[in-house]
């Protein structure tokens, strides 16, 4: 793995106002990452600043060793797909997607060569004479994606580039552009607020918070094993329980000792995070196996959600969300149960005042 | 959409008729007794005889003046609206740009001109322009010149002072166009490789074009009517359509000559407004 792009402590400030606080980042030759957070994380910032649309105010970017940091955005061969795409209205399909070969000086007959094989890639071939507004969004996209990749950048750039579609358009669109960004090796860096996009779109993910990324790590470690309790928080849904130290110094959630892997926090109270597909619903009192954990519990009620379920359940530590498959038995309000749960899937962080 | 209702077509019509009655007395009217009168002719003694005859009108085609005042009018009118877009463009675009918090106090002094009376602007540019005005002092102090350079009582001038008045109205015009520039389009330009100046030139011009188009139109139609400015600035030595129509109505009282002159007017500024729709409506499919 030989670092392709890297971004090195960079900083962008607006006066007082700190958009993006230290980012340090090394992407490596046809490497996916998502930089995955919520709005105003500093995330399309950074995507702006590698484009060259905005200069930072510290740190260097370079790409395979070079230092691109005060180049100007129209010599840094950047494809970069903007979040409204941003087709040219003036400009049919073709014009579109040649745009960035014209100012390459490349001659017509290969221009046109190359502007028919892009167009064949996002699957438009006898689109090239529609104006985008003439286009469905899903079609605009595609052209938004042509142009960026016929000019063979070094870096493809998604600002939220799904997020204008439809629920169903969006999954279709995430498969092709996984397999185009798979297929031509191109390495991407892939701006989101939806963690859907980011975990199965890219090969890393970025986890920013106010200007910094908080965890960068491979889709399942950012599920499973999340660093910090933002990451915890903001990827996936959890049930979050107050667990108190025990005198044996391990911790006990309402009263019942629990086993976790890692080393515990100090502090006399942490919070569980505890995800709802982790637990599985057990008879009371139900034994746990070695390395699994079991709490007492209540159905409280139930949600059917169509492709799966969500149970309700009171335990002494408070109130936990269990997903089950949604062709089992439903469960009866008032059942008495045991939650049981991994060890391994016990997330622990210092306790916050509520 | 739905067919419309007798009572909505009824509300229709009530919307519509304070305005048609208040065109059709101010402005239907009077047009339809400028075009009556235009066929009136004038006597030996200079006096209106009421007819019904093509004389006024044939002598006015017949008129060499005629074709020569025709010529200054739409030569000045496309060289100040032309000079007007040139100043407004930039301007307009910083305008639309700025993220400054005088924004808004910027666009009204942009537009500010407007307050001031046409009479007073001109005496403006008399004090900057003249033979002993300010460019004419700097001109011949910097020993650029002996002798003061005639900057006004001509179609100089008159150009100058006329696309000054016009900016206001362009500026308005292309600002309200420049909606469709969208700023992530020339960043998306810049990304694919166009350096600042291509990127105008592909994107933002192309993009900003409408409202050159109407910015245009609207100016070159004030300039062509225009009467305040070319009459003070031209000194006399300036000879107009509009002009010519105030002259012969108020100097020498040939109502007739000056309606049909009017209409004359008024039929070349239609006649070149609708070749100019369809051009642009050529360009633009």
């Amino acid at each position: 793995m030989t670092a392709h792009l890297t971004l090195a402590s960079l900083s962008k400030h607006y006066g007082e106002t700190v958009a993006v606080a230290d980012i340090s980042l090394v992407v490596a030759k046809g490497e996916s990452v998502a930089l995955l957070g919520p709005s105003g994380c500093g995330k399309t910032t950074t995507l702006r600043m590698v484009a060259g649309l905005i200069q930072p105010t510290g740190g260097r970017i370079s790409v395979t060793e070079r230092d691109i940091t005060d180049m100007p955005a129209h010599r840094r061969n950047m494809g970069y797909v903007f979040q409204s795409y941003a087709l040219f209205p003036h400009l049919n399909v073709a014009a579109n997607v040649g745009f960035g070969l014209d100012e390459r000086g490349i001659g017509r007959a290969e221009r046109d060569h190359k502007v028919g094989l892009a167009l064949e890639q996002v699957r438009l071939t006898g689109l090239a004479d529609r104006k985008p507004k003439e286009l469905s969004g899903g079609q605009q996209q595609r052209v938004a994606l042509a142009r960026a990749l016929v000019i063979e950048p070094d870096v493809l750039l998604l600002d939220e580039s799904l997020s204008n579609l439809d629920a169903k358009l969006r999954d279709a669109m995430r498969i092709e552009i996984r397999d185009l960004q798979r297929a031509l090796g191109i390495t991407t860096l892939f701006v989101t607020h939806d963690q859907t996009e980011a975990l199965t779109l890219c090969d890393r993910v970025a986890v920013m918070n106010a200007g910094r990324i908080e965890q960068l790590a491979d889709p399942r470690t950012i599920y499973d094993r999340p660093a910090t309790r933002f990451v915890a928080d903001f990827v996936g849904r959890s049930s979050i329980l107050r667990a108190m130290r025990t005198v044996e110094g391990g911790i006990a959630l309402g009263g019942t000792p629990i086993s976790v892997v890692g080393p515990l926090p100090a502090g006399a109270e942490l919070d569980v995070f505890l995800r709802p597909q982790r637990i599985v619903l057990g008879a009371p009192n139900a034994k746990a196996g070695p390395d699994q954990n079991s709490l007492p519990g209540t159905i409280r009620g139930h949600v059917f959600v169509g492709d799966r379920q969500e149970v309700l359940v009171d335990t002494p530590a408070g109130r936990v969300m269990v997903e089950t498959a949604s062709g089992g038995i439903a469960p009866t309000t008032g059942d008495t149960v045991s939650l049981i749960w991994s060890a391994a899937d016990t997330l622990f962080f210092p306790g916050i005042s509520p | 959409m739905n067919a419309p209702t007798a009572a909505g077509r009824l509300a229709g019509i009530a919307l519509v008729l304070p305005a048609a009655l208040l065109l059709t007395v101010l402005y239907v009217l009077p047009m339809l007794g400028l075009g009556r009168m235009a066929f009136n002719e004038t006597g030996p003694t200079g006096a209106m005889v009421p007819a019904l005859s093509l004389a006024t009108v044939k002598a006015l085609l017949e008129d060499s003046f005629t074709l020569e005042t025709t010529w200054n009018s739409l030569w000045l009118s496309f060289a100040s609206t032309t000079l007007t877009l040139l100043m407004a463009y930039p301007l307009a675009l910083f305008l639309h740009r700025t993220t400054s918090r005088f924004k808004a106090l910027l666009t009204v002094l942009a537009v500010a001109p407007m307050l001031v009376s046409g009479v007073v602007r001109v005496f403006g540019w008399l004090a900057l322009l003249g033979d002993r005005g300010l460019v004419n002092a700097m001109l011949m102090g910097l020993g650029v010149t002996s002798g003061p350079v005639r900057l006004v009582y001509n179609y100089i001038g008159v150009t100058l002072g006329l696309a000054e008045s016009l900016m206001p109205y362009m500026v308005l015009a292309l600002l309200s166009g420049f909606g469709r520039l969208d700023r992530a389009c020339e960043e998306a330009a810049a990304s694919l490789g166009s350096p600042p100046w291509r990127v105008f030139w592909r994107v933002t011009l192309p993009l900003s074009l409408p409202a050159v188009v109407l910015g245009y139109l609207l100016c070159f139609v004030l300039a062509m009517s225009a009467y305040v400015t070319p009459k003070l600035l031209g000194g006399g030595r300036v000879f107009l359509l509009a002009t010519e129509i105030f002259d012969q109505a108020v100097t020498n009282v040939n109502w007739p000559a000056a309606a049909a002159l009017a209409l004359y007017t008024l039929m070349l500024v239609m006649l070149l407004v609708s070749a100019y729709a369809a051009l642009t409506r050529r360009v633009e499919a």
